[in-house]
């Protein structure tokens, strides 16, 4: 680390070290922002004092935008769209807008049609029912 | 007790079409000469502390979006002294949780300000998300202190309507540190639905 790159050291550089990123529901994100709210409100008095404005923000969101509240069920969901070979964003997509038609999944995650991979209306179509029975049972 | 912070930033970044990601993250955190003398415990701490303010502060990155919270701390290696200052900087490689909007996604948000060529929603940290009334083709405009869109089957466009939608075009902001997107109704299964509200 030479001290020039140092001294520039509010830039974004683009570099070398490896990213494993992976794409989270908004029920899932829900059940991770809600964990760390609480952790706050047993350390202080007033956790929105120490939260940012994209935590709340976000936190408001999801809360809202959660399909799913259940730690259980929301495993239940991340499982049972795993097992369709969904790519990451895919799984997100559809376990945040819960289409309740074949028709429906598929104008909201088109790709999912057009991957040549086993991915039939009928299986589409299980995929969907078992999602609402998570939903029915949580 | 101030502590002196100087981020460094390394990532490559896995090309992902949804909105929020799980990151993993390699930062340098840089911890002042004088709070080096209070034994590990504390110094773990400072550099915890100093890792989440920092991550608060950034706010948002054009890559990856907005930072929205710290999930797990893997690893603090080994600090090394700078040279001229006596502070010490500690790589550290932690998850957190990032917030972007993509090119053609569909998602859901929340309209906060209705004026006569579009409207404004609201979709996660991000206020400027706008639906231009060129995108909403069948609905007109009802000017008036509520004002709202409306199509011909009675749906409604107004504020605090939730919509989905797809976006069309994000643009990152340097200066404000956030981004915009402009989204569309054009599309099968978009438009106002009924609110998922606990």
């Amino acid at each position: 680390m030479s001290g020039e790159e140092e001294e520039n050291a509010a830039e974004l550089k683009i570099g070398d070290e490896f990213l494993k990123a992976k794409c989270l529901m908004n029920c899932e994100v829900s059940l991770i922002l809600e964990h760390k709210y609480e952790q706050l409100q047993q350390s202080s008095d007033d956790p929105m004092n120490q939260v940012s404005q994209v935590f709340e923000k976000s936190l408001q969101y999801v809360k809202r935008f959660s399909r799913y509240k259940n730690p259980d069920a929301v495993r239940q969901v991340r499982e049972i769209l795993a097992r369709y070979q969904l790519a990451e964003f895919e799984l997100c997509v559809l376990g945040n807008l819960c289409p309740e038609t074949v028709e429906e999944a598929i104008a909201m995650v088109p790709s999912i049609k057009t991957r040549g991979r086993a991915q039939d209306d009928e299986a589409i179509e299980k995929m969907l029912n078992d999602l609402s029975l998570i939903k029915k049972f949580e | 007790m101030f502590l002196l912070l100087v981020l460094r930033y390394y990532l490559e970044e896995v090309a992902s079409l949804t909105m929020f990601l799980k990151v993993q993250l390699s930062w340098n955190v840089i911890i002042a000469a004088e709070n080096l003398q209070q034994g590990s415990l504390m110094l773990q701490r400072a550099i915890l502390i100093r890792l989440l303010g920092d991550f608060a502060a950034k706010r948002a990155t054009k890559d990856l979006g907005y930072f929205t919270a710290v999930t797990t701390l893997d690893k603090v290696g080994e600090g090394k002294v700078r040279q001229h200052t006596g502070d010490v900087l500690f790589p550290v490689v932690f998850n957190g949780v990032t917030f972007k909007l993509f090119k053609g996604e569909i998602l859901e948000g929340v309209v906060h300000k209705v004026l006569k060529h579009g409207v404004f929603l609201r979709c996660g940290p991000i206020e400027h998300v706008y639906l231009s009334n060129m995108k909403m083709a069948d609905y007109r405009y009802f000017p008036g202190e509520n004002a709202y869109f409306m199509n011909e089957k009675a749906s409604k466009i107004a504020k605090d309507v939730t919509i989905r939608f797809v976006v069309i075009g994000t643009k990152w902001m340097e200066a404000e540190r956030e981004f915009q997107a402009l989204v569309s109704l054009e599309g099968d299964y978009l438009g106002p639905i009924a609110s998922p509200d606990i």
